[in-house]
């Protein structure tokens, strides 16, 4: 079976007036459809660059990112991205903001109206239809621009530290949010994280990453029966599987610490 | 701990003060506008101001409801009101689409935007006798000088509201391929709704000024043309009236702009 | 593709460069198409017959004095509104219930065209300089009583608890806290209305002819003195550009350093 996305010998260099900064080593994956990954790594590690670069934002790169076996450049309806930042258009009701990408791509009203109901009954927020952005909570902005992502059906669902804003609780039940969708839809995901409970909670396989220029350290296979909820946390299994991310995180985690303060004092 | 103490003090204090309620939004207001009203009449009939200066409100009440049955009023009016009009009409779009330009690119916005933003607070009627020779007396010097009084303020909000459009609207528009046409029309023009709303805002009261002033300084037709003729006579009433009809229009054309240059929604906590 | 855009971006001459380059054609191209003759001479002067007519203005035309007295008028208005405006403002602040009330109708002031109240202050006053100040007074409020209820409004809560925890007066937590606090915004408001109090100073002294740089400009155009008219329009504008620049400069220098 051809994995719904490879990503092939992926690297990126950035130019800056003062020569080339190496942000991205070779990278190569796979992910099978359905399949929910995390990349985690310390701040500066490239995860971000490496999901603008299969979102299509970065479109100068070497390398090559295939959708269903075929090379893909630049954004792509098959591929959706979920910011870290607040997303929502406050200008949009909740429903109006879901319906965008219906919107743009010329679907009848009553369609997209219909089909972003149905997604925001997906995220937990009917009833919220009418209401704009800031009669809301973060944590339900987010949840808007998660079902606005869903909105365009893409294959692959990419989000980048969705819920880095939002407090500890908050975080864990959009958590345990993102795992039913994920279940009912069988949404293949990949999640930008630096918070490992959540990694672990998650996701099917773990990617760790290394300090600048970043490559992958070492894949986790996350052996833990789903459906899971943010219950799973308790669990034995669970604390050693984020002890030995933690084990191999630390260094790299240490070494990004000293050059950002090293970069300060210099 | 002090400091929950205190203010827990406080605020345990507060309720027994409550017969303080007493005073609300609208019922100050009312006050307010009897107090004016009150110290006007006071002012006017207490022998410190020449008589007649400060005339008493049904005489200027009495002096409007006459400017508003007399054809005159009426023509010197619709003058006024095309000047504005037009010189408003001619300002804004002129001064939105720099903005835009200024805004959308970066090296243009930096060449050019400082000789805007440092204009744009020198005081304008100062152009009004180079305006005068280009255009004559007539109502063309009157509606350049509101155009270019507008055009300031207009063409520097639109061009900051350009430039802080979160960056992340745009992001989200890449991602779900959005042509340009449809960026510009479903991000950037709600974008800037508010900021342009103030450029309005602010345009139609200095474009007001410009019209204005340029009749009063030299004009043969207009409220404010109207208006000095009555100074001339020492009407005050009427002038008066005419400076308040002036006022009215102001007002009723800034009530407009709020309701209907705004975006959906609540209207407060804007990110 | 990087490294090209970036060689791109090097050829093109600073901003600071390009302005004062167009500004530079700008006058060069007037001055050929004034002395060609494509422009009456007498609509658009050429630019060298307006700088040498600001000898004129200089020797003949008491320029400095006309200067002098128009800023004294506006820094007499600005002083004047200020001492009014921070106190209206913090009135607004500490009486909450006159803030929800006023505050908008002092919003609204500052769009409304508040000068043309000017010929209600020529019939109190008279045509002299109680006018000019007054007008220049009523321009400069409603910017210095906003700007000194936000900073109020705007002062961290902490702060405020800092105060209490040491138990200061009202009074103290005014002067050693609030203000200090709020200061930056309104110097900001007292600024804004400075320049709001010379836009209205050199208007009314330009519409009634007494005194300052409004009269000056008026004179010279109403004895067609187009050169010398000019010079005193380019004069307005570039003290005011200047005073603007300063005054900026001198608000970010005060922002930094605190």
């Amino acid at each position: 079976m051809t994995p719904v996305l490879r990503i092939k010998d992926v690297a990126k260099t950035f130019w800056t007036p003062n020569g080339g900064v190496r942000a991205l080593e070779p990278i190569s994956l796979d992910i099978r459809q359905g399949e929910f990954i995390s990349i985690i790594g310390p701040s500066g590690c490239g995860k971000s660059t490496l999901m603008n670069i299969v979102g299509g934002l970065i479109e100068e790169y070497e390398g090559e990112v295939l959708v269903d076996g075929a090379a893909v450049r630049g954004c792509h309806k098959e591929i959706g991205m979920v910011f870290q930042e607040e997303s929502t258009f406050p200008w949009r009701t909740a429903i109006d903001n879901v319906a965008f990408p219906l919107e743009a791509a010329g679907v009848p009203r009553h369609e997209r109206l219909k089909r972003a109901r149905e997604l925001l009954k997906l995220v937990g927020l009917d009833g919220f239809e009418q209401r704009f952005p800031s009669e809301l909570s973060g944590g339900m902005r987010q949840r808007i621009a998660i079902a606005r992502t869903l909105a365009f059906q893409p294959r692959i669902l990419l989000m980048d530290e969705p819920f880095a804003a939002l407090d500890e609780q908050t975080r864990l039940l959009l958590g345990d949010k993102v795992l039913q969708i994920q279940q009912e839809l069988n949404q293949t995901t990949m999640l930008i994280t630096h918070n490992i409970a959540e990694a672990v909670q998650l996701s099917d396989r773990v990617l760790i990453m290394t300090f600048r220029p970043g490559r992958i350290l070492r894949v986790v296979e996350i052996d833990l029966p789903r459906p899971r909820s943010s219950k799973l946390m308790g669990g034995e299994k669970f604390g050693q599987y984020v002890a030995a991310i933690w084990e191999d995180l630390r260094d790299e985690a240490s070494k990004g610490l000293q050059e950002m303060e090293g970069a300060r004092t210099g | 701990m002090a400091v929950v103490e205190q203010v827990a003090l406080r605020s345990g204090v507060r309720p027994a003060a409550a017969p303080a309620a007493f005073w609300t939004v609208t019922r100050l207001r009312v006050a307010a506008i009897v107090v004016i009203f009150a110290l006007w009449e006071i002012a006017g009939s207490s022998g410190f101001f020449y008589s007649g200066v400060l005339p008493s409100s049904l005489l200027i009440f009495k002096a409007f409801v006459g400017l508003l049955l007399s054809a005159s009023f009426w023509f010197h009016a619709g003058v006024t009101g095309f000047e504005v009009a037009a010189a408003f009409v001619i300002g804004i779009s002129t001064g939105a689409l720099t903005g835009l330009i200024l805004g959308a690119n970066r090296y243009t916005g930096a060449v050019f935007e400082p000789f805007l933003h440092y204009l744009a607070p020198t005081p304008k009627i100062v152009f009004l006798p180079i305006l005068l020779i280009l255009f004559g007396v007539g109502v063309g010097s009157k509606i350049s000088l509101g155009a270019i009084s507008c055009f300031f303020p207009m063409a520097l909000s639109v061009a900051a509201g350009v430039r802080q459009v979160n960056p992340v609207y745009l992001r989200v528009g890449r991602t779900f391929n959005l042509t340009r046409l449809q960026t510009v029309r479903m991000i950037y023009l709600p974008a800037l709704i508010p900021p342009i709303a103030s450029g309005l805002r602010i345009g139609l009261g200095i474009s007001i000024v410009g019209c204005l002033m340029s009749e009063i300084k030299l004009s043969r037709a207009g409220l404010g043309f109207s208006a000095m003729e009555y100074y001339r006579i020492f009407d005050i009433p009427s002038m008066l009236a005419v400076l308040v009809f002036i006022f009215v229009c102001a007002a009723a054309g800034n009530v407009v702009i709020d309701r209907y240059v705004r975006l959906p929604g609540p209207q407060t906590a804007r990110a | 593709m990087s490294t090209i855009t970036h060689t791109g971006a090097l050829r093109r001459p600073p901003p600071i460069v390009t302005r004062f380059l167009v500004l530079a054609a700008l006058f060069a191209v007037w001055e050929a198409a004034s002395r060609a003759g494509y422009v009456s001479a007498f609509i658009l002067p050429p630019p060298s017959a307006i700088f040498q007519s600001f000898e004129m203005l200089f020797v003949h035309e008491g320029l400095v004095a006309a200067f002098l007295r128009t800023f004294a008028e506006a820094f007499a208005a600005a002083g004047i509104g200020s001492l009014i405006g921070v106190a209206v403002g913090y009135t607004l602040h500490r009486v909450k219930i006159a803030g929800r009330a006023f505050t908008g109708w002092v919003a609204a002031s500052a769009s409304a065209p508040l000068v043309l109240l000017y010929p209600l202050f020529l019939v109190i006053f008279g045509r002299n300089s109680a006018t000019i100040v007054a007008m220049g007074v009523v321009g400069c409020m409603p910017p210095i009583i906003l700007k000194t209820k936000e900073g109020l409004d705007n002062v961290r809560p902490v702060l405020l608890n800092i105060g209490r925890s040491f138990g200061l007066t009202p009074w103290k937590q005014f002067w050693m806290i609030q203000f200090p606090a709020a200061l930056p915004t309104i110097f900001n408001g007292v600024r804004i209305g400075l320049l709001f109090a010379i836009i209205n100073v050199v208007g009314v002294e330009y519409l009634i002819v007494f005194g300052g740089l409004g009269q000056l400009i008026s004179d010279l155009g109403d004895r067609f003195e187009i050169p010398g008219m000019y010079a005193g329009i380019l004069f307005v504008i570039l003290v005011s550009v200047c005073f603007f620049f300063i005054t900026e400069k001198i608000e970010t220098w005060l922002l930094s350093s605190k």
